[in-house]
């Protein structure tokens, strides 16, 4: 009796820790990760600066018992440093609006955009009556942009380092993931708490006819949309539908971003490209939202994240093509 | 190292997305639930419910929503604990009720100064001929502020908000004795309302004065 000959045996599949942790360790070219980085910084210097400019700095974020208009106390930095006075708060402003220029430049990496971290949030969480969810949703884009760590390419740092102002440098993806992941976050967790009679199905529909009605956040007088009212009302199914589902939404990236891989759902995700169709209904709800209504600088941050719907590989596309065909 | 972020970037999403599942958070509140918009809310909701067979009167479906609404705040916050610092120093703090109802009877913020006798308004929300520090009324951070005092369980903060209102007036209309901060409360006009050209019926409310005499 002879030996059969020695097969190999079967390579063992990674388990989905393994999987999980290559997933994790994975590397994609920088540039989707510094464009988020640049639109991060100018939305803040926005939002900073508009304080500063409409002289609310003293109003909203300085102690009463200095001619401020509530008691604050602020955070553990603001305590730390002495209180909301004048000269703590100011100190802060001016340390964010600096943070937040030399992050957009791309000047002093991780260090500096957690500071700038630091005293943004510090700033606008302390009166919490003088804000709204895009204070949160600064302070998470903040933390994206510490954990990229985005400055290796389209940066001063870059020109100084390498002599490129756009050198094509690998960086972590997964930050860009967790990206894409809190944009489907904060519109699929506002959808679910869209559970008023006026948004919900079953309902009339009316929501955005009676939230564009309301003077808070008006930019002018919207009685005109009055006429238009059944089309509010697609629009209000449409929205209500879009944030519920948005958690989906990752979902259609990864399929966009894994094109070759097996399944018909991907195939016919990529086919309808609803990846893009999912951006498109945001970004139309931004411009409204940015034309009709004051709210800060939710609908600039929010159109921040979307930089990072598309792959490093696409935005090296679309950039390199831009000069050549104007 | 590798293990260490696979590690991390499993708890980032474990703590942010439970943090942003849905919560009433400050809505829990049974002074807003007292406010017409809300309470309107809970008449639309006993009637669809009533549509699928659940018959329930506005007060217990109240009592249900809240014995419901702090049972679940209670886990939360119990799974929520240890994450608590990397939500408040690290900026991932998750809080995403936006415009989760319109809201049916609002409040148009109204400053007036008492001079010669005579109430003059000299600011009121989105007026383009009552403009008084228009710049910082009209700031989207002011508009959350003033927002939030329309609501009657903001009255500390009303009464504070009104009180830094009186000593920019005590400093701009040397002339006015006393100066008054109120909301001009109205039922938002239907569509059908507004092409009929119907105007809503507005009432002062939440009026708070201060002498000025005594800022000078």
């Amino acid at each position: 009796m002879t030996d059969a000959p020695a097969t190999p045996a079967p390579a063992e599949a990674p388990g989905w820790w393994e999987r999980w942790v290559a997933r994790c360790s994975a590397t994609e070219s920088a540039t989707s990760l510094a464009l988020f980085r640049i639109a991060v910084g100018l939305v803040t210097l926005f939002t900073m600066g508009s304080v500063v400019t409409t002289g609310l700095v003293d109003v909203l974020w300085v102690d009463v018992a200095y001619g401020g208009m509530l008691p604050l106390e602020g955070n553990w930095l603001v305590a730390g440093l002495g209180g909301a006075t004048p000269t703590v708060i100011w100190g802060l402003v001016g340390s964010s609006l600096l943070g937040s220029l030399l992050v957009t430049l791309g000047v002093g990496g991780r260090p500096v955009a957690l500071v700038t971290l630091l005293v943004t949030t510090s700033l606008v969480d302390i009166n919490g009556h003088a804000g709204g969810s895009y204070d949160e949703l600064l302070g998470n884009a903040w933390w994206l942009v510490v954990l990229a760590g985005g400055e290796r390419t389209l940066s001063l740092t870059a020109r100084w380092r390498t002599g490129q102002w756009w050198p094509q440098v690998p960086v972590v993806a997964f930050p860009r993931w967790l990206g894409i992941w809190q944009l489907c976050l904060m519109y699929g967790s506002t959808g679910l708490q869209k559970v008023s009679a006026y948004w919900v199905p079953g309902g009339d529909h009316s929501a955005l006819y009676y939230i564009m009605q309301q003077p808070t956040w008006q930019r002018g007088d919207m009685s005109w949309v009055a006429p238009l009212f059944p089309l509010t009302q697609v629009a209000t199914a449409v929205t209500w539908w879009w944030e519920v589902t948005a958690p989906l939404w990752i979902l259609f990236v990864w399929y966009a971003h894994t094109p070759d891989r097996p399944g018909r759902l991907r195939a016919w995700s990529n086919r309808l490209r609803l990846r893009w169709v999912y951006a498109g209904i945001g970004a139309a709800m931004h411009l409204i939202i940015f034309a009709t209504m004051e709210v800060g600088p939710f609908s600039p941050l929010s159109m921040a994240f979307y930089v990072l719907l598309a792959s490093p590989a696409e935005w090296e596309r679309w950039l390199r093509r831009a000069p050549s065909s104007s | 190292m590798r293990t260490a972020r696979a590690l991390f970037v499993a708890l980032h999403l474990f703590a942010v997305s439970f943090m942003a599942l849905p919560s009433p958070g400050s809505g829990l509140n049974r002074a807003a639930w007292s406010e017409p918009t809300v309470q309107g809310e809970f008449q639309s909701w006993t009637q669809i419910l009533g549509m699928v067979g659940i018959e329930l009167t506005v007060p217990e479906l109240e009592e249900h929503l809240w014995t419901l609404g702090h049972g679940y705040e209670s886990v939360r916050e119990w799974v929520l604990w240890p994450f608590m610092p990397y939500y408040r120093h690290l900026g991932t703090f998750q809080s995403w009720r936006m415009f989760v109802a319109p809201h049916r009877y609002p409040g148009r913020l109204q400053i007036r100064v008492h001079e010669d006798e005579q109430w003059r308004v000299v600011y009121e929300a989105r007026s383009d001929e009552h403009t008084w520090h228009r710049a910082w009324f009209d700031h989207d951070r002011m508009r959350a502020s003033v927002f939030r005092y329309s609501w009657k369980h903001y009255r500390n903060s009303r009464r504070r908000f009104t009180d830094w209102v009186a000593r920019q007036a005590a400093h701009d209309f040397p002339e006015a004795d006393r100066v008054e901060v109120s909301w001009m409360r109205y039922r938002t006009p239907s569509p059908q309302e507004v092409t009929r050209g119907a105007s809503p019926k507005v009432e002062r409310d939440l009026r708070n004065r201060r002498t000025l005499g005594e800022l000078r």
